[in-house]
């Protein structure tokens, strides 16, 4: 600790170890932070704790209100922006693992990426009401031709949909693009519904 | 689902759903995420360098590493907190290609005590205040506070990232802290 060194204001104050009778700031903080406990009678019992506990307790959580008005002053983002972020970005960043398909008689080699797997997988949602996919999960052995695949799916009910049914469709038609664009031996297909959001254009009015 | 209608729904859905989407490739998800968090991240940057002319590059460049570096991230619902580390580290690693070393021994600047109060509205008066107090900060208390109270870093995480001992930050936190209850009085 360097304490004392600071300008004639901060003595005024009295945030100095002489005024908080042999308590530091930093010890101060600890306590507060601690939930001041436990209680420590001799910070309780001094008039010049208590003013900087005060101090301190007014200090605390302004942080995040700051960064909170700063952000909501910020400009609002430019589709310029995006784009200059987008182009940055490498596509196959996000492939994930390769997916053979069976060798056809001349032995040629294809596969399909995971990531257009789970793009596939999402582009389900298009045909089905009051679903959006979120994270996808192809669990098992993609790498060997034929080995079983349980697939994971994650998605977000609208607000009025009716989820058992929705879901029904989707896995259907999830079931239905991984049969005709891959050869996946898909044993299951398991959807969460982890959340329920109100879409304005869906459901108006009752956010 | 229409267009539109999705686009509107993929705005506005959580991070999880759309955090889970973008680690998954989803560039159109990544773009909401983009959107959403740009703000936050530019008004963190700005206080940690205390200067914006290189805030759009170090957030640009920390949502192409966040893109490279989706499978570090356990938890897609936590995917603010993820970013804003992310942008944390960029700015420090900034700050320390200008600044090889952390200056403990900075000055303490003594308050100007001339603001006028009477032109700040009173519910902003307390933040605008505290904003005015950050930037008056040497550089390395600065650094510190803005980890600490904005970050939510323990000490021990800004000992490592600043690379200087656990008393040396604390230390540094007691002065900013001080300097800025000062100022905030002024205030009242």
């Amino acid at each position: 600790m360097t304490d004392g060194q600071g300008p004639g204001d901060l003595h005024l104050l009295g945030l100095e170890p002489d005024d908080l009778d042999g308590h530091t700031l930093d010890e101060l903080t600890d306590y507060l932070e601690a939930g001041r406990q436990p209680r420590d009678p001799s910070i309780e019992g001094s008039a010049g704790c208590q003013l900087a506990l005060d101090a301190l307790q007014r200090l605390r959580g302004l942080g995040g209100q700051l960064i909170d008005a700063d952000a909501a002053a910020m400009p609002e983002v430019e589709e310029s922006w995006v784009d200059r972020i987008l182009d940055g970005i490498a596509l196959d960043a996000r492939a994930g693992r390769r997916i053979p398909f069976a060798a056809d008689a001349d032995g040629a080699d294809f596969a399909i990426t995971e990531g257009a797997v789970r793009g596939l997988v999402r582009s389900a949602e298009n045909a089905v009401d009051g679903l959006l996919v979120g994270s996808t999960h192809l669990r098992g052995d993609v790498s060997v031709v034929g080995s079983p695949i349980r697939l994971e799916v994650e998605a977000s009910a609208f607000y009025g949909a009716r989820i058992p049914d929705a879901v029904a469709r989707l896995r259907t038609e999830i079931a239905e693009r991984l049969r005709h664009h891959t050869e996946l031996n898909v044993v299951s297909i398991d959807i969460t519904v982890s959340d329920i959001q109100q879409i304005d254009t869906w459901a108006k009015g009752t956010r | 689902m229409g267009g539109e209608r999705y686009r509107s729904a993929l705005e506005q859905a959580d991070d999880r759903i759309v955090a889970g989407r973008a680690m998954d490739g989803d560039v159109a998800a990544f773009a909401v995420l983009v959107r959403r968090y740009t703000p936050m991240m530019r008004a963190y940057t700005q206080r940690m360098l205390n200067a914006s002319s290189e805030v759009d590059d170090i957030v640009q460049e920390s949502f192409v590493t966040a893109w490279q570096r989706f499978s570090d991230l356990d938890d897609p619902a936590k995917v603010k907190s993820w970013l804003m580390r992310i942008v944390s580290r960029k700015a420090v690693d900034r700050i320390r290609a200008l600044r090889p070393t952390v200056d403990v021994d900075d000055v303490e600047q003594s308050a100007p005590l001339r603001s006028s109060p009477d032109r700040v509205v009173e519910a902003r008066a307390g933040l605008e205040a505290l904003g005015v107090a950050l930037q008056e900060l040497p550089a390395s208390q600065r650094e510190c506070w803005v980890l600490r109270e904005m970050g939510g870093y323990s000490y021990d995480e800004i000992a490592q990232e600043l690379d200087i001992s656990v008393s040396t930050a604390r230390g540094l936190l007691a002065r900013a802290r001080k300097y800025m209850i000062v100022r905030m009085e002024a205030w009242r």
